[in-house]
């Protein structure tokens, strides 16, 4: 998932990454600060460095693999992982014994024993910090045997021995004997939720999530049976359709959730297995023996990230995050510097990402006045014609070092390239992909008037678009390309046979040779793009995103249906922080107001919907009078906020002292606790059940916050908080600490045996079992609260008009949960605030000025480029059958009632082809795969005589 | 109504055992802080007797059963080993919750053998709860000394000093050995001999163990403290030596 982040970031012409460095000190003020890096050596030069791997071959000398949790060993010429960028090599000097081998062998000359510690300085106008964290080390808790005992791991080890790049391979195996685990514990909140023994009194957010995954993943790996249970207080899968996942591994995986926390782990000598006691619920005591415990470590800041905020002058909170007000959740304590990810509190990676964008969205503000400065924009020459003329091939083979030399005879397929039809030219290279190899490339290309261009070498998902580019530079249309994978494909997997893989390669040639012939130029559509955007719901999401493209000076039109800016946080009054809800929305609603950029629309919804990305016409009516009026924008934001759900349970409504959690924090603002005598609260009402399986994720905390200023106003005021599990993540969890402390009695039920309610008199009974004691409790009460859960807005309508696609609950989809968690799978539509999921304010501003940033990526382009891999229907020859308008997953394809053909907007379509495949009487092409050109590489392959 | 439930709500009572133990304690003992884990239950060798455990007794003590927690009789069955605070997330007192519980009930209906060991104590000079007296120990101390400088040579000119003035350490010693098993104290003389360090038992306040400890009888917990504390300086004894 993470390596195509990591190419674009490593070939991206506008990011430039400086490795192995440390930023030693910062002047100067928003807008033009002074950074210091201390540069520290790597010993190889990356910009020689292809990557090969063979001074890695040769080092004799080995060290500990720090990744890999130090399960294996790695040698002093190194690289962290296989996806590392920039891909190049460094030497651990502490390791390296000096003896020249790497130099010897590296062909491309990179190694440089003599590189020195250097220091250098950028200007910058503003900056952000991500330092990230570090999983808490359990050594210290010498209860739990990590350390002593081989098969207790951290969970950061078992993600390394389940991964495929880890120490054994991606196969399942415990460290002591390497033998398949047939059972496996893991014990959640160890480094977290403890004051005692390790003083981290916050939740780590990610936990549960991640022991839930790992326990499904092991299950995977190892066929046959394996026991997973997970030892913990309360499961916090509260992150969008993660209760559905937690759902699916206890009731179909099997994955045992034990609520106990153990107190000892103690080994069997002889076996090596691990003995882990508890007492259940009820109080009984059990053993069991595991072949391996997995301790569920939290997040916590590494020291050298705390030393960093000092030098840089950023105030922490007690924990060491960075310290933020909950309306302002990205920004540091020093102007122009912002923050994201773990830095800024524990949280996932849907939630750093997000984080990540908002931070770019207030960087990039502070600097919007400077947009185009100090950036490199790409030339492209005009293209050369190349219409009527016969195909002149050349062909490039690459040796990869010796990852394709050494093992196919590189020679042999050149001379072979030359005896196809159409090939003028063939060549071999060590490193085709080298930055020199691209200049010889294009040279080639002019000096033998070459029109199709093949390069046999690595993967084209990783390649492709680069050698493409070096075509267009020298003005050869990008799509007169072909790649050969004779490494991935061939080599690599061929290694003991190296006949027959140099035969393979060149079949594989030949066949890309068959492709090329058939290959013409396309032109990819470039459409101009409206800078106007539309943000639809005007909550706190929508009135920050935007305020933010307000003041990145787009325009915008933000359009709300109610007559009042704020949405659901009009009933709200305070943060669990004490943030003052009033008087944010109003300052924010008075700021939108204020801003010339934004125009708004009250009393305004969306009655209509045309265009595609960056050419969007939408309808809306207008005030009370429904005034039509159509709106040209280039993107859209989708805003549209949830509301409280209305309780059907626990006789709500049948009595004044039942009332929803947002209802009893209107009575504390106003009158009070004060004639309070015993308050009970009921969580998860409407949330985690049968007809809607997701957390809510914002009633615990609501409850808890409600809770405790009952307890400050009047502290012989008894309250009850009735749960499944305390969901108060992150930070929040020192809040519910707070509330126990102030005497809140916390009890849980199960979801089978709920809670009784009974209105008696002015009095309201309570009845449940107390999970300790395993005794009915009876609670005589005078104010029942339900923690109603979330739903989203009534977007049916909306959806409906804008072909907005949205999940089981009714909470609208992003394009990809972890790598783009704001953009919408349609491109140019952008999604944040609870519309997407249930989420609190701070939650909703970073994500509202996330969706703002990705916005801007598109707004600020005056034109964008259409890929002209689409799909074409011959009408003519059409059935109108309708199954493309059913295969199609982004709902593309389109039949004209009034020209009666069935349409494909190339704008809008993505070029998958899964209509080009299914269409029974194959008059859909796919430009760049065409029928033709598919075929012609199977001919070409059989003409070889299989 | 639901029979036999535990009634909750309503007024708030006035204070509970759990209040005033919170009084007490520093950070009062973090006892409202419990995440009902059970990770101290879970290493506790008194759980289940009775049915109860340590979580179960702070929750009855959490909800204001006060009744109940002063009629059971799994106070006494802790054993102030403090494996349980030693793992809790919260750091919850619980031994000096269950301490200061059994401190509350009548000194006539704690265990009754506890309470006769600690009367025995405080009768005596020597605060042994077998009664011992400061002649009978004084004479089985250098009978079984003679025995061992005469069997063992090596060991001729070990001592077993009793109220020797300004000795570096002041050793204690719990009744039973000098009582029923005398050899046992040999193996801690030949260490001290064999350091060369210079020690000494007292003819009075000599008795290591502390029932009025276990009882939670604090008057008279305190009084031998101070009895043993007496007896060291007397002697101008540096470290008092707890052998217990
Ligand atoms: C019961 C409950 C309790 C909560 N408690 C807390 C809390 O204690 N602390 C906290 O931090 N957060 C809390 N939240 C979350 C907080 O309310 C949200 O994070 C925040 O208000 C979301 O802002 P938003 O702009 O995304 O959505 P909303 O505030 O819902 O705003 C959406 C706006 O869009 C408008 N709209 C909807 N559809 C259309 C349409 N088709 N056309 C035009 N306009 C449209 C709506 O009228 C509304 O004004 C709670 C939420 C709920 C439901
Ligand atoms: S409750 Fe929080 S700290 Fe504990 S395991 Fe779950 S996510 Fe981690
Ligand atoms: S009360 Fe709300 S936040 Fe807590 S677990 Fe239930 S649905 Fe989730
Ligand atoms: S270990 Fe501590 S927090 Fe856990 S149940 Fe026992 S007293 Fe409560
Ligand atoms: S101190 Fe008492 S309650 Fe705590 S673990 Fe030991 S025996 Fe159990």
């Amino acid at each position: 998932m993470i390596s195509p982040k990591l190419v674009e970031v490593g070939r991206h012409n506008n990011i430039e990454l400086i490795t192995n460095s440390e930023v030693k000190g910062v002047d100067g003020e928003p807008g033009n600060f002074t950074v210091t890096l201390q540069n520290n050596p790597r010993y190889i030069n990356p910009k020689k460095c292809t990557g090969c791997g063979d001074c890695a071959k040769r080092c004799p000398a080995s060290a500990v693999n720090i990744i890999n949790k130090g399960y294996n060993d790695r040698r002093a010429t190194y690289i962290e992982y296989a996806q590392a960028v920039p891909l190049a090599f460094a030497i651990d000097m502490d390791a390296c014994i000096g003896c020249g081998l790497c130099e010897n062998v590296c062909l491309a000359k990179a190694i440089s024993y003599s590189d020195k510690v250097k220091a250098t300085e950028v200007t910058v106008g503003s900056m952000i910090l991500a330092p990230g964290t570090k999983a808490y080390d359990p050594s210290q808790l010498d209860y739990l045997g990590y350390g002593k005992y081989p098969n207790v791991v951290t969970a950061d080890g078992f993600e390394r021995i389940l991964s495929a790049g880890g120490p054994y391979f991606g196969h399942v195996m415990r460290p002591l004997d390497r033998q398949e685990p047939k059972s496996i514990a893991w014990l959640q909140c160890v480094g977290s939720r403890d004051t005692n023994r390790c003083g981290n009194g916050y939740c780590s957010s990610v936990c549960c999530m991640y022991a839930t995954k790992e326990a499904m993943i092991a299950k995977e790996h190892i066929h046959g049976d394996l026991d997973c249970a997970i030892f913990n207080m309360d499961m916090r899968t509260f992150g969008k359709d993660y209760e559905k996942y937690f759902l699916r591994a206890r009731d179909k995986a099997g994955v045992r959730f034990v609520k106990a926390r153990v107190h000892t782990v103690t080994e069997n000598r002889e076996t090596g297995d691990l003995n882990v006691r508890y007492a259940t619920d009820s109080g009984e005591m059990k053993e069991e023996t595991f072949s391996m415990v997995v301790l569920s470590v939290g997040l916590t800041i590494p020291d050298t990230a705390v030393e960093l905020a000092k030098r840089l002058n950023i105030d922490l909170d007690r924990y060491n995050f960075s310290k933020s007000e909950p309306f302002a959740p990205v920004e540091t304590s020093r102007k122009g510097i912002y923050t994201c990810g773990v830095f800024q509190g524990p949280k996932d990676i849907p939630g750093s990402v997000t984080e990540a964008c908002a931070a770019a969205c207030l960087a990039g503000s502070e600097l919007s006045g400077s947009r185009g400065k100090d950036i490199e924009v790409v030339q492209i020459p005009k293209q050369i014609d190349v219409t009527g003329q016969d195909p002149r091939i050349g062909v490039f083979v690459c040796n990869c070092g010796i990852n394709i030399g050494g093992i196919v005879n590189v020679p042999a397929v050149q001379k072979y390239a030359e005896s196809l039809p159409y090939v003028v030219f063939t060549d071999s290279n060590l490193f085709t992909c080298s930055q020199d190899t691209q200049e010889k490339i294009k040279e080639k290309i002019i000096e033998h008037k070459l029109n199709r261009v093949i390069v046999a070498s690595c993967s084209p998902k990783t390649h492709e678009a680069m050698f493409m580019e070096t075509l267009e530079a020298c003005g050869l249309n990008r799509y007169l390309f072909e790649m050969a994978n004779i490494r991935n494909q061939n080599s690599w997997i061929h290694s003991k046979s190296p006949e027959l893989a140099t035969q393979k390669a060149k079949d594989l040639v030949r066949m890309a040779v068959g492709r090329a012939a058939t290959l013409y130029p396309m032109q990819e559509k470039r459409i101009p793009v409206n800078h106007r955007a539309m943000v639809i719901g005007g909550g706190i999401a929508g009135m920050n995103a935007a305020l933010n493209l307000g003041k990145q000076n787009f325009e915008v039109v933000l359009i709300e249906k109610e007559p009042e800016l704020g949405g659901f946080a009009r009933k709200l009054h305070h943060t669990i922080e004490g943030g003052d809800i009033q008087e944010y929305i109003r300052k924010l609603s008075a700021e939108v107001m204020a801003n010339d950029k934004v125009e708004v629309l009250l009393d305004t919804e969306v009655t209509g919907f045309g265009g595609y990305k960056g050419n969007f016409k939408t309808d809306v009516a207008v005030g009370k009078g429904r005034e039509t009026r159509n709106i040209e924008h280039g993107v859209i934001v989708v805003a549209t906020g949830a509301v409280e759900y209305k309780p059907k349970e626990y006789g709500y409504g049948e009595s004044d002292k039942i009332i929803t959690q947002v209802e009893l924090g209107d009575l504390l603002e106003g009158k009070g606790a004060k004639d309070l005598e015993t308050v009970v609260m009921i969580q998860c009402v409407g949330s985690r059940n049968e007809s809607m399986q997701e957390c809510s994720r914002i009633c615990c905390q609501n409850a808890v916050k409600n809770a405790l200023v009952i307890k400050k106003q009047n502290p012989d005021t008894q309250v009850f908080i009735l749960y499944r599990d305390i969901r108060t993540y992150g930070l929040m969890e020192d809040y519910y600490k707070e509330a126990r402390g102030l005497g809140v009695i916390f009890m849980r039920f199960n979801s089978d045996d709920p809670p009784e309610v009974k209105v008696e008199g002015d009095h309201i009974s309570v009845i449940t079992t107390d999970h300790v004691l395993q005794q009915k409790v009876e609670i005589l009460a005078d104010l029942l609260t339900l923690s109603a859960g979330m739903r989203p807005s009534d977007t049916k309508k909306l959806s409906g008009i804008m072909k907005l696609n949205s999940n089981q609950e009714g909470y609208y989809m992003e394009a990809h949960v972890k790598l783009r968690p704001v953009d919408m799978p349609g491109e140019g539509i952008f999604l944040c605030g609870t519309a997407h999921g249930p989420k609190l304010i701070t939650e909703t501003i970073s994500q509202a000025q996330a969706a703002a940033s990705r916005a801007v990526t598109f707004l600020a382009k005056p034109e964008i480029k259409l890929s002209a891999i689409t799909a074409k229907v011959d009408t003519q020859h059409c059935v109108k059958c309708l199954t493309c308008l059913r295969t199609c997953p982004f709902n593309v394809p389109a039949f004209n009632t009034e020209t009666k053909v069935i349409a494909i907007d190339e704008a809008m379509c993505h070029g998958c082809g899964a209509c080009a495949g299914a269409c029974p009487r194959q008059t859909i092409q796919l430009g760049f795969y065409n029928d033709e050109q598919i075929t012609c590489k199977i001919d070409a392959l059989l003409a070889g005589g299989m | 109504m639901a029979e036999g439930a535990i009634k909750l709500g309503g007024k708030k009572k006035k204070s509970t055992i759990m209040d005033m133990v919170k009084e007490i304690l520093p950070d009062g003992g973090n006892l409202n802080a419990c995440l009902t884990c059970g990770a101290c239950s879970s290493g506790c060798p008194a759980t289940g007797l009775e049915g109860m455990d340590a979580r179960k007794f702070l929750r009855m003590a959490a909800l204001g059963m006060d009744e109940e927690i002063m009629k059971s009789n799994w106070p006494w069955m802790c054993t102030m080993c403090q494996r349980c605070i030693y793992v809790c997330p919260m750091k919850i007192d619980i031994p000096q919750l269950i301490f200061n519980i059994r401190s509350r009930r009548p000194r006539d209906q704690r265990p009754k053998g506890i309470v006769a060991s600690c009367d025995m104590a405080m009768k005596g000079e020597t605060l042994s709860a077998m009664g011992t007296s400061v002649e009978d120990f004084q004479f089985v101390v250098e009978d079984v000394l003679g025995e061992y400088q005469e069997a063992q040579p090596e060991f001729a000119d070990m001592e077993a000093p009793i109220d020797k003035k300004g000795a570096e350490f002041f050793l204690n010693q719990n009744s039973r050995e000098p009582v029923t098993e005398p050899d046992e104290m040999v193996p801690l003389w030949k260490i001290l001999h064999t350091a060369g360090v210079s020690w000494t038992y007292g003819s009075k306040a000599w008795a290591a163990e502390n029932y009025c400890l276990f009882i939670a009888d604090t008057e008279n917990w305190k009084k031998m403290l101070h009895q043993q504390a007496d007896m060291v300086h007397e002697l101008g004894c540096k470290t008092y030596l707890n052998t217990e």
